[in-house]
């Protein structure tokens, strides 16, 4: 049989194919990554933009709860404050129960409690980054404002919205409680009892009865506090689940995407061979035919 | 009874067949690296006889002609592969600046998707912020000059693969001018029984480079050959060829028209073929792709945010001027219609403080608002697809890249040039003439013992 004459086209051919290889192979070896264009691996390549995407929305995730973490923090420790400063009304007011106090220092005790009201007044309207924390949604406007007009001594301004945030692709938290329903419940009204205390020591009737209250108002006050503590728990539980993940994600780009240098090295050393036995062949077909031989 | 004169004629006849030999294996040796040429052989065959009584002398050997070598059937093999190399060629290599445009980067579609969402849970836990709000609108922006670059980059890719229609348009119609040219050589050669071995072979040459372009059929008719696309649009019949011309149509783009027909359609292979696919089919289907995820996102945030109110308490507008309402051009023009981060409508009851609309634009990110698919999973369908169909491009093309060499090596093998081989020839006639003459002096001397003879006996 006769045989192809002309081996050059093929020679060059392997010399270009183990060039691309050898392309390739060093462009993974410098970026790590197995896929840097789409056809690299398409499957692979779509994996890898829902990763990214799925990364971007976690870390968005891990800020948000930052956030909001420090929102309810600020909120947590302000109503700690609030039931410390019912607890020095509740002993004002057991001091100005008994029958040894007389009406000038009942007097001076109103005052003292009065003193409270405005705290209680200020924690209530805790602004935090620029936002009321307790006016439910409407964060703009100061929450309460005193009111003598008012029965319980203040107006409450905001409302009764409360916000959700995502967290999570299956985690959503709510992230306020109003104002309405922490310091003006119906019932256990915060400012209604304090000011039902200050009218009792300014007029010597009902101490004992508004005392009562103010147990009341800070036992609920109590209750619903719990909510900010189970969110922070839940805030700090989703932050550790964000952070998995986080690494989740990032070991599954590895594996999709990352080069595999052991494997990509020793392709790129057989390409290397293979070039080179692919020029010494060229080299050595050049000296051969009959002519040289014929003198 | 045969004679002196009738031997030298015999000899003579050796000399003069072995230096034609010769001149083939010189014109072989001489284009050895001719791209295309065919190895010729002579053809030698034994002259007539002379019958003499009951003997038979032979007269010598006559150089009836010089004949290529070739293998029809390989070569129209070759034509073939040769077009499937031109088309997936030229759609890998459309594809491959194509898809640099899906390769993740820190603006690409995908990435600025997510950023959008990003921002839109950000202002969710704080949604009266106003630079939280800018953030926003910032990152709309950027997702509609995301689709902006990209679409723009596609229809530019498609508006050059147009000139490169024009082009091979062009290419065609010389190389059928050519082979027309030839086929008049060929025939006017073959007409008067001359060999036009290298006159075919400029014209298989021709047909080969033609056939990286178009897909031709050949038909070989009496001494001549006619060229149809595969199709049966006309290219070439015997001395005349046939140009295609291009006209642009409503879109802007180059149809191809032979003889007044729009063929553009079913030229489906060679290089013109690729080039056709990606600018009709590869890269609308992908602009349309993009137009489906533009309006998809566009009009879902506008129908959320009408639904909100924005930071003033007022009914939400439209975070992004409404795309077609056919979808077309949506990437292309995608752009944010509010500038004043105020407008934004993150609340559901009217307060500044209301998170419910952020909140329900957020939830978009996840709900199948385009083709039952949340964004960023149709977006990674398309990266999936531009990949694909690249890699297919790409994998068809490494394969007829092979098949071809294969071919092209059965051609060579039947048609290449072998120095040895001419080596061994030229040593061979070279033997044969030295004895031929050599027998011419055998017949001199005894042509002189002859005339000796009579002379004594004269």
């Amino acid at each position: 049989m006769r045989v192809n004459p002309d081996p050059y086209p093929d020679l060059l051919n392997d010399v270009s194919h183990n060039q691309q290889q050898i392309a390739t192979d060093e462009q993974e070896i410098a970026s790590g990554q197995s896929v840097n264009l789409p056809s690299d691996n398409p499957a692979a390549a779509a994996l890898l933009a829902q990763n990214a995407s799925q990364t971007s929305q976690a870390d968005q995730f891990e800020r948000s709860v930052g956030n909001i973490q420090g929102e309810m923090q600020s909120a947590d420790s302000t109503l700690n404050s609030v039931t410390s400063a019912l607890q020095q009304a509740i002993s004002l007011g057991v001091e100005g129960a008994t029958g040894t106090v007389n009406s000038a220092d009942r007097a001076a005790l109103a005052t003292q409690v009065q003193g409270i009201q405005s705290q209680l007044l200020s924690l209530a309207n805790l602004s935090y980054q620029g936002n009321y924390v307790f006016g439910g949604t409407a964060t703009q406007t100061v929450p309460y404002v005193l009111d003598s007009n008012s029965p319980s001594g203040v107006t409450y301004q905001g409302n009764s919205g409360v916000n959700t945030v995502t967290l999570g692709s299956q985690f959503s938290l709510q992230t306020n409680l109003p104002g309405s329903q922490l310091f003006s419940a119906s019932g256990s009204s915060v400012f209604q009892s304090i000011q039902d205390l200050i009218t009792g020591l300014q007029s010597g009737n009902g101490i004992g009865a508004a005392v009562t209250e103010v147990g009341t108002a800070s036992n609920y006050l109590d209750e619903q506090k719990v909510f900010y503590g189970n969110s922070l728990n839940q805030l700090s539980a989703q932050q550790t689940y964000l952070s998995t993940e986080t690494v989740q994600l990032s070991q599954q780009q590895n594996t999709e995407g990352a080069a595999d240098l052991t494997n990509v090295i020793s392709n790129l050393t057989t390409a290397q061979t293979s070039l080179q036995a692919t020029l010494e062949a060229i080299g050595q077909t050049a000296n051969t035919n009959l002519f040289q031989y014929l003198k | 009874m045969s004679s002196l004169n009738a031997s030298l004629a015999s000899a003579l006849s050796g000399l003069i067949a072995d230096q034609g030999a010769l001149a083939a294996t010189t014109n072989n040796v001489a284009n050895v690296n001719t791209p295309g040429y065919s190895r010729q052989e002579p053809v030698l065959s034994a002259s007539e006889p002379v019958v003499i009584g009951s003997l038979s002398f032979g007269t010598g050997v006559t150089l009836q002609s010089i004949q290529s070598i070739t293998d029809p059937i390989l070569e129209s093999q070759v034509q073939q592969q040769t077009q499937a190399q031109g088309q997936y060629t030229a759609l890998a290599s459309a594809l491959q600046q194509t898809e640099t445009n899906f390769t993740a980067s820190s603006n690409d579609i995908g990435t600025e998707i997510s950023n959008f969402f990003d921002s839109l849970n950000q202002l969710s836990t704080d949604p009266s912020d106003l630079s939280v709000r800018q953030g926003v609108l910032t990152a709309a922006g950027n997702l509609a000059s995301s689709f902006n670059a990209t679409s723009a980059s596609l229809s530019q890719q498609q508006t050059s693969l147009d000139q490169t229609v024009v082009q091979q348009v062009g290419q065609i119609n010389q190389l059928t001018g050519q082979i027309a040219q030839l086929n008049a050589q060929v025939s006017n050669l073959q007409n008067v029984g001359e060999s036009a071995g290298t006159f075919v072979d400029q014209r298989q040459q021709a047909i080969d480079q033609l056939s990286a372009i178009v897909d031709v059929s050949v038909i070989p008719t009496d001494n001549t050959l006619t060229l149809t696309t595969a199709n049966g649009a006309a290219l070439v019949s015997g001395d005349q060829s046939f140009q295609l011309q291009t006209q642009l149509n409503s879109a802007g783009l180059h149809q191809v028209y032979s003889q007044g027909n729009n063929i553009t359609g079913s030229i489906t292979s060679g290089q013109l073929g690729g080039t056709i696919d990606a600018r009709d089919q590869q890269i609308p289907a992908i602009q349309t792709q993009l137009d489906t995820l533009a309006a998809g996102v566009a009009n879902s945030v506008n129908t959320v945010q009408q639904g909100g109110f924005d930071l003033n308490g007022d009914a939400g507008t439209d975070l992004f001027n409404p795309p077609p309402a056919s979808g077309v051009g949506a990437a292309a023009t995608l752009s944010v219609a509010i500038t004043n981060p105020s407008l934004v409508a993150a609340s559901s009851d009217g307060t500044s403080g209301s998170n419910g609309n952020a909140e329900a634009m957020y939830a978009l990110a996840s709900q199948p608002v385009i083709a039952g698919q949340n964004p960023s999973d149709y977006y990674s369908g398309i990266v999936f697809n531009v990949g694909n169909a690249t890699a297919n491009a790409q994998a068809e093309q490494t394969a007829s890249n092979l098949v071809l060499q294969q071919l092209t090596d059965q051609v060579s093998s039947v048609s290449g040039v072998s120095l040895d081989e001419e080596a061994a020839h030229m040593v061979q006639y070279q033997d044969a003439y030295s004895a031929s003459a050599q027998v011419i002096t055998t017949i001199n001397d005894m042509m002189y013992a002859a005339i000796q003879m009579s002379t004594l006996t004269g």
